[in-house]
């Protein structure tokens, strides 16, 4: 805890801003000694295990070096060697350098510290991910719009729709809590900054180093098993798996991380009277899931570290001839599998919970029950995974209570449903982009709820397992419903994060694009799905030739609509008229400091005195004035 | 604006409307797309079908529910610009929550027991003899042998009409999946153990199995012919294939 926040009394002090660009621990010199790292392992390794082509033993192992390599060179490690060496403690002014103090943009490319940066840096990745997503998605169904395999062969195929998967996973697994977890929570809180600042940077980097890995799988021979890399099929594929197993050990470590700091920050740095019942329902999430990742991801790390053993070591953990099962490998994906996908919709309720008592000027609808219903979906989450082996053949008896498990966890998120709708009535609804984005959480949810019931219930799912109806059905939550509270968020941050608003006109058009492309996809892949076409096929028959014509158009429609999207977020950056500090109105903290965020956020920590959704007026009270309680020193 | 009261009403109506006007749609749906569902050629079959209609008719309320609140909310109370007013500061309603959660929760627990009450037409055989068939999967084509026929193999499933099957299904290599979706009969096909599934074809017919696993480079191809013929045809079928195998 040697963060900048130790010192706030100092910071009117602090020296000019030192007009420098040091390479030292940034991204370039990780670059080089990642780069190098990973060529002398790659070496040695050749050496030592004899001539011949590449095998998978030096490529695993030049993977680690290269993430470790590439930590150490954008200056990870120099703290904990520096205090490991007994040298003096950090000053003030180093760690208003690691919080990036003074470097302008060039702090968004090095090791720094600033939560605020960290969020940013989150944001942005996030954006790049789902545009490489994206970008797999439109070549999937470029591949399948027309039946008969014509555009690419059936192994790039295969290792586009894996490379969709995982990519997508990841994106929408820090897309909220590790861009608006960082950037908004602390500041929500009270807080100057996370609690581990330094590891705050550590989880971003970790990822960023996991990234060159997954995309250099297509380099070596790709890999045959989509994301979700059923042993023994992963260990009998190619090289390019490799890439796969290595980026979840680093992405692993880094959510681990992300999340201790995020519960701790919560736990510890919360405002005098920020109690647990005024917490924004943001921050309740953020904890709910982070605490939930921690638990389920390292089932996922575990798998991976078999698999890699199995491929390089021959040790057969998985594969039956050796004693080992595939469906040890089932259970420990999907202990973390089916978690992770309420590691990703949790934080999304939480922002449409978030929006919806702005844009229609209410308290939050039973915010006590709302908490219950994320905290329920944690809870049970854990205890669903097997549904997804119901047809494996494992345990019949299993079934029943996976199904009673799979389907009681409709109750708690109905609790988050009825908080929304049950905010929306009869409120004075404010129509901006965010508040669209609401509305189309509220169809697309639904929908993605309704199917999942399918799914859940034994004897349907016998039939639909393993079909595009499958496919549909999470695309609509994960898709339908994470992503568009995601784009909401956006939207409704990106003032106080850009200090800048969106093209707005663009933005309603986007909207429309998304909405509708994204329903003609997934509906007629419904449709496919119920006549019996599996997942991940590229080639089909003709029956299923319409359904899948349908689908495609709307997935070119979807790709203009994201094309317009960051057009807007990126033009409106530089040339979007001036926001005010709180252009909502609203009353969480992060709008009642001034735009942009200073460093450490607050001068004087503020007094928290009432709830984070106070808006609506008292019975005895009409005319309650709204500006009289945005003024700062108020603060609520 | 209206009082409280009389807007419930007012949403109470449109929601009936919407429900009896979405249960209708869910009802003839898969008439008005026809080849939405597979033919149902067994029994099984018919009971996914039946299930399907019967959830999409019970989540028709629920989901009317939400977006008739939501859109009723939008018209009647949206507005492009910044509201000049707030809402009613209304922060919960004991009574609404608690409705919304013994009715959500008795729709939940319902749809688990009559799951619960279908879970043994999956995992136990029909009564009588049945006819099993092994089933091995293997990169990427299934074969079919019939043990009671002196192990005949043959690379289609030729199966007689309204006898229950035993499907003895394994792999010889990675995960596939064993799926004749016009019957309604999936199970994983693992290497190093034999799953079951069961089935009574009952209606005669040319069909598919497929595979519904991703085992690997060709698994969109790993597909073979289903034929459900009359006793007497399938005793010709496997006499034929008897002497061919000998």
């Amino acid at each position: 805890m040697t963060s900048v926040i130790d010192h706030p009394s100092a910071i009117p002090h602090a020296g000019p801003p030192a007009r420098r660009m040091p390479l030292s621990r940034s991204v370039l010199s990780g670059l080089v000694v990642g780069l190098a790292a990973a060529i002398v392992t790659f070496y040695i390794c050749h050496l030592v295990v004899g001539p011949g082509s590449v095998r998978n033993t030096e490529l695993t192992l030049a993977y680690v070096a290269w993430g470790i390599g590439f930590l150490v060179g954008i200056g990870a490690t120099n703290r904990p060697l520096s205090w490991a060496l007994g040298r003096a403690e950090p000053t003030l002014e180093l760690d208003q350098d690691l919080a990036g103090k003074g470097q302008g943009a060039w702090r968004y490319f090095r090791f720094t510290t600033d939560h605020k940066v960290v969020g940013v840096q989150y944001l942005v990745m996030s954006m790049v991910l789902l545009a490489a997503g994206g970008l797999a998605a439109l070549l999937i169904r470029l591949e399948v719009a027309r039946p008969g395999a014509k555009v690419f062969s059936i192994q790039t195929y295969n290792t586009i729709i894996g490379m969709h998967g995982l990519i997508m996973v990841v994106a929408t697994i820090i897309m909220i809590t590790g861009s608006f977890g960082n950037f908004v929570v602390p500041i929500m809180i009270g807080a100057r900054d996370m609690a581990f600042p330094r590891l705050n940077a550590l989880s971003f980097w970790l990822l960023f180093a996991a990234v060159p890995i997954f995309l250099s799988a297509p380099f070596f021979g790709g890999f045959q098993t989509g994301w979700t890399a059923y042993a023994p099929l992963s260990v009998q594929t190619a090289l390019g798996m490799d890439a796969y197993s290595v980026t979840i050990l680093f992405f692993v470590f880094s959510t681990a991380v992300a999340a201790v700091n995020i519960v701790v920050t919560v736990a510890t740095m919360r405002a005098p009277g920020m109690s647990w019942v005024r917490l924004p329902i943001l921050v309740w999430s953020a904890v709910a899931s982070s605490t939930l990742g921690l638990f389920v991801m390292p089932a996922f790390l575990a798998s991976q570290y078999l698999v890699v053993l199995d491929r390089t070591l021959g040790t057969g953990f998985f594969v039956s001839s050796q004693g080992g099962s595939q469906w040890l490998y089932e259970h420990l994906f999907w202990f973390m599998g089916h978690p992770e996908v309420y590691v990703i919709i949790l934080p999304a309720f939480a922002v449409i919970l978030e929006m919806v008592p702005v844009f229609t000027r209410k308290p939050l609808f039973a915010y006590k029950v709302a908490i219950g219903g994320i905290l329920g979906v944690s809870g049970l989450s854990v205890l669903v995974w097997a549904h997804h082996m119901f047809l494996t053949g494992w345990s019949p008896t299993a079934s029943g209570p996976f199904m009673l498990t799979t389907e009681l966890i409709s109750i708690p998120t109905g609790l988050a449903f009825l908080a929304a709708i049950g905010t929306i009535w009869r409120g004075k609804v404010w129509l901006t982009l965010p508040m669209l984005y609401i509305l189309a959480f509220l169809w697309n949810f639904v929908i993605g709820g309704v199917t999942g019931l399918y799914l859940a219930d034994v004897p349907t799912d016998v039939q639909l397992h393993g079909s595009l109806f499958v496919t549909a059905h999470f695309h609509y939550t994960l898709m339908g419903g994470a992503v568009m509270a995601f784009l909401g968020g956006v939207y409704y941050w990106y003032p106080k994060i850009t200090g800048r608003m969106y093209d707005e006109r663009l933005a309603r058009l986007q909207f429309w694009l998304l909405q509708i492309g994204f329903n003609i996809t997934f509906l007629a892949m419904f449709y496919v799905g119920l006549q019996g076409e599996p997942r991940r096929v590229g080639d089909y028959a003709n029956q299923f030739a319409t359904g899948n014509a349908v689908a495609s158009v709307g997935a070119a429609i979807l790709a203009v609509s994201f094309l317009l999207f960051w057009y807007n977020l990126l033009v409106s950056s530089r040339r979007g008229v001036r926001a005010s500090s709180n252009p909502w109105k609203a009353k969480t903290l992060e709008w009642m400091v001034p735009t942009p965020v200073p460093l450490e956020n607050f001068e004087e920590i503020p007094v928290i005195r009432e709830g984070p959704y106070e808006y609506g007026y008292l019975p005895t009270e009409a005319s309650l004035s709204i500006e009289q309680s945005s003024e700062p020193e108020s603060a609520r | 604006m209206l009082k409280a009261s009389k807007e419930i009403k007012v949403v109470g109506v449109i929601w009936v409307v919407a429900t009896v006007a979405g249960v209708t749609l869910a009802i003839f749906a898969h008439r008005l797309l026809p080849g939405m569902l597979p033919p149902a050629a067994s029994s099984l079959a018919k009971s996914q079908d039946f299930t399907l209609g019967l959830f999409t008719v019970l989540a028709v309320p629920v989901a009317m529910l939400v977006w008739v609140v939501a859109a009723y909310s939008v018209i009647t109370g949206g507005s492009r610009t910044m509201p000049t007013d707030e809402g009613p500061r209304i922060h919960g309603n004991f009574k609404v929550q608690i409705a919304w959660l013994v009715s959500t929760a008795a729709l939940c627990i319902g749809l688990v027991v009559y799951g619960l009450a279908l879970l043994p037409s999956i995992y136990t055989p029909s009564a009588g003899r049945n006819l099993v068939v092994d089933v091995t999967g293997q990169q990427w084509q299934w074969t079919f042998s019939y043990p009671s026929y002196g192990n005949v193999t043959s690379t289609t499933l030729e199966l007689p009409v309204n006898v229950p099957v035993t499907f003895d299904v394994t792999s010889r290599d990675v995960t596939h999946s064993f799926w004749i979706p016009a019957m309604g009969v999936k199970v994983d096909a693992n290497s190093g153990v034999v799953t079951t599934a069961y089935v009574v074809p009952n209606l005669l017919g040319s069909y598919v199995v497929r595979c519904a696993e991703l085992c690997g480079l060709f698994h969109a191809y790993m597909q073979s012919p289903v034929h459900v013929v009359p006793m007497n045809a399938f005793t010709r079928w496997i006499s034929k294939r008897q002497a061919t195998n000998a």
